[in-house]
């Protein structure tokens, strides 16, 4: 029993340790990178998901990084179709655009989490507007890594029910009678 | 030159040709059918649930390999060849046309009437709805009468639905749930809905009907033999008369090979599009406008419908996502009363996240981080709703609504790819105007009984949805290709079924009319 016990905590605290190294097609997030990164979500994400969420919300978003395939045919619409493949990689300017901000935060004074909050805004508003960012991405596109975190949380179904505060579900499974009731509360 | 001999030689593989293979089956189970088909089977099933997943997270198109990219048309809506064709993917909606579609020459002087009575045509709904599972409930308008019930009560209606239902029927037009063909229970061999939400690109479970299941079964049955991935490129007239003796394909692997369809009867099953191509590209000798062609109107009269949008904001609190592809419908206006301008048309209601999705700033240009960002999102998505509102009209085509051949473009083999160019008759030209004016000010009366807004002009369609024609059926050789079974009247063993042998494309979707056209040409045919 007690052996159990040990390592089903040995198993949760393997999981809770940020991530070490990331593979993203041919680019790799060093430690470093995915700590910055984690330290940035608690900024761009809802406090809401607590810290625990906020670094799955950035897992979820390396995994789909991770997962990108480049010149896969992508829907071709309807009323005027036409052939578009996926293109390269988002991922590609992603470590750059990491170290950009690292050392922008370093020469405001330190660590980007620890600096005050107009200052981030400060650094992410330059950031996003050297890179061309105007709105969040329908998807996450590459024009800037912090962007495309932000996107791709909040154009999930769970930022929707949080919006909401509405168990909604948005293209997940749902029994045919659960949709016809006002939608439930999170919590 | 390989020979592959059968009764029944069915060209394209779409739903049209399924529904009319299943039912000749069920009528004379000793005819041999080939199904011959452009694009590939896609039958993994057992895929479709992370192929729906990657194109909700990255784009990419659920239908791998689903189109033939040199084998395309200008003017065509949507490029997918395949087993099952455009309704592995379509979104279920099964909605009639009504009587006075058939008749708009003798009750209105417009366009042309159809050769068929509506009594005939209906109990051929009747058939298509019981294959296809509709679920429905009756129309609150007594014109709309029905031979039978629908096979499934209607989709129950989302809160979201239930919500607008009772916003839009403030303007006194009544609405009821558009009849789908989706599986409220499994039926069929497919399995039940669970909501996902997403049946205009891949349903998951099968739930919305999908023709993969049936040509797998018909196939498993030995009812059918499918030749996928095999391209008709033309149609052969026997030497001394005037009947098909032969189709002739190109199968994807082994282009220098043509191989010979033999059969007693051709079924020309390939869409709008297709059909009449394959036509015009057969001609020779003794036709030489095109087979089927001594009217000259193979590819005329390419029909279908306009629309016109508009985006409605509201006060009643709705949760987009809960069903976004079910909708409303009014029929309020398929019927003109005679004397009056003429308008016809639908009225769908949609739910929307349309003005309530997340942003980057605040309207100030302020970057919002985080908490902000929710907060601010919040602020918008929870006040009110966004309501999306359509009216599909009655748009009555030209004789120079056309497809023609585009020397232009060819495909690998040479062949001239098709053009379509949809025009209105000179009365439907003159009306355009009228009619916008006439749908904004439904759209216009609908929030004002309801205490909502506008949120832009309604815009018009630049396509025309649902497209038929191009082999018009007709009782006169002179003014039509095809009578109403779809037999062509210059060979009397070619049918053309479904879609392009209608005259005129209605005020609603047009999937289920197609489906029951070709369930009433499968009776002749197999005889």
């Amino acid at each position: 029993m007690e052996r159990r016990k040990a390592l089903k905590a040995l198993v949760s605290a393997a999981a809770a340790l940020p991530l070490l190294r990331v593979r993203l097609g041919a680019q790799e997030l060093s430690a470093d990178h995915v700590f910055l990164l984690r330290d940035v979500a608690a900024t761009v994400l809802p406090s809401a998901l607590g810290r625990a969420g906020q670094d799955e919300a950035v897992d979820a978003f390396l995994r789909w990084a991770r997962n990108y395939k480049e010149g896969v045919p992508l829907s071709h619409g309807y009323g005027h179709p036409r052939l578009a493949r996926s293109g390269p990689s988002p991922a590609g300017g992603y470590p750059g655009q990491i170290e950009a901000l690292r050392q922008a935060a370093q020469s405001r004074g330190g660590r980007f989490g620890a600096l005050p909050l107009e200052t981030r805004r400060a650094l992410l508003d330059d950031a996003f507007r050297a890179a061309g960012v105007r709105n969040l991405p329908g998807r996450p596109d590459g024009t800037h890594v912090v962007a495309d975190l932000m996107a791709h949380y909040f154009r999930s179904s769970a930022a929707s029910d949080l919006c909401y505060n509405a168990r909604i579900g948005r293209h997940t499974y749902r029994a045919i009678q659960v949709t016809t009731f006002r939608p439930r509360p999170l919590a | 030159m390989p020979v592959h001999e059968t009764d029944i030689c069915v060209i394209g593989g779409g739903i049209t040709a399924v529904m009319c293979v299943e039912k000749i089956a069920e009528i004379n189970p000793r005819l041999r059918i080939t199904v011959v088909e452009a694009g590939r089977s896609i039958f993994d099933r057992e895929n479709r649930g992370e192929y729906r997943r990657r194109a909700l997270d990255y784009g990419e198109h659920p239908w791998h390999d689903d189109f033939i990219e040199d084998q395309q048309a200008k003017g065509m809506i949507s490029m997918t060849m395949a087993v099952g064709g455009q309704a592995l993917h379509w979104g279920g909606a099964c909605n009639r046309f009504s009587r006075e579609d058939l008749r708009l020459k003798s009750m209105y002087g417009l366009a042309d009437d159809w050769p068929l009575e509506w009594g005939e045509l209906e109990r051929w709904y009747v058939d298509a709805e019981r294959r296809l599972n509709v679920a429905g409930d009756p129309s609150p308008y007594p014109d709309d009468e029905r031979s039978a019930p629908y096979p499934q009560a209607a989709m129950p209606l989302s809160f979201n639905l239930q919500v607008l239902k009772a916003w839009a029927e403030q303007s006194g037009l009544r609405f009821s749930p558009l009849p789908m063909a989706r599986n409220l229970a499994p039926f069929g061999g497919r399995g039940a809905c669970g909501m996902y939400d997403t049946c205009g690109d891949v349903c998951p479970t099968g739930a919305r009907y999908s023709p993969d299941y049936t040509y797998q079964q018909l196939v498993a049955a030995k009812r059918v033999t499918l030749h996928d991935r095999t391209l008709v490129r033309k149609l052969v007239l026997d030497p001394s008369r005037d009947t098909i003796a032969a189709a002739q394909g190109v199968h994807q692997d082994r282009p220098g090979e043509v191989m010979d369809y033999r059969a007693k009867v051709f079924v020309l099953a390939s869409g709008q599009c297709w059909s009449p191509h394959l036509l015009l590209l057969s001609a020779n000798s003794r036709f030489p406008n095109g087979l089927a062609n001594r009217s000259g109107l193979v590819g005329r009269y390419m029909n279908g419908h306009k629309f016109i949008s508009a985006m409605a904001a509201i006060d009643a609190e709705t949760f987009p996502g809960q069903n976004m592809t079910h909708s409303l419908i009014s029929r309020e206006y398929f019927r003109c009363a005679p004397g009056q301008p003429f308008v016809r048309h639908d009225t769908r209601v949609w739910e929307s996240s349309f003005g309530k999705e997340p942003r980057l700033r605040d309207e100030g240009g302020r970057l919002l981080l985080g908490d902000e960002l929710l907060n601010e999102w919040r602020g918008r998505a929870r006040k009110g709703s966004s309501v999306r509102l359509r009216t599909y009209y009655d748009s009555h085509p030209a004789a120079d609504s056309r497809l023609t051949l585009d020397p232009a473009s060819k495909n690998r083999y040479g062949d001239p790819m098709p053009a379509i160019e949809h025009r209105l008759d000179a009365a439907a030209e003159a009306r355009e105007a009228a009619t916008l004016a006439h749908c904004t000010g439904v759209f216009e009366r609908m929030v004002r009984a309801g205490n909502g807004r506008l949120l832009a002009p309604p815009t018009v369609s630049d396509y025309w949805d649902h497209p038929g024609g191009g082999c018009r059926m007709g009782a006169s050789p002179s003014t039509s290709v095809v009578d109403s079974f779809g037999r062509a009247h210059d060979h009397e063993n070619l049918f053309v079924i479904g879609a392009p042998t209608t005259p005129t494309g209605g005020v609603t979707n047009g999937t289920l009319t197609f489906v029951a056209l070709s369930l009433r040409s499968a009776t002749a045919i197999a005889s």
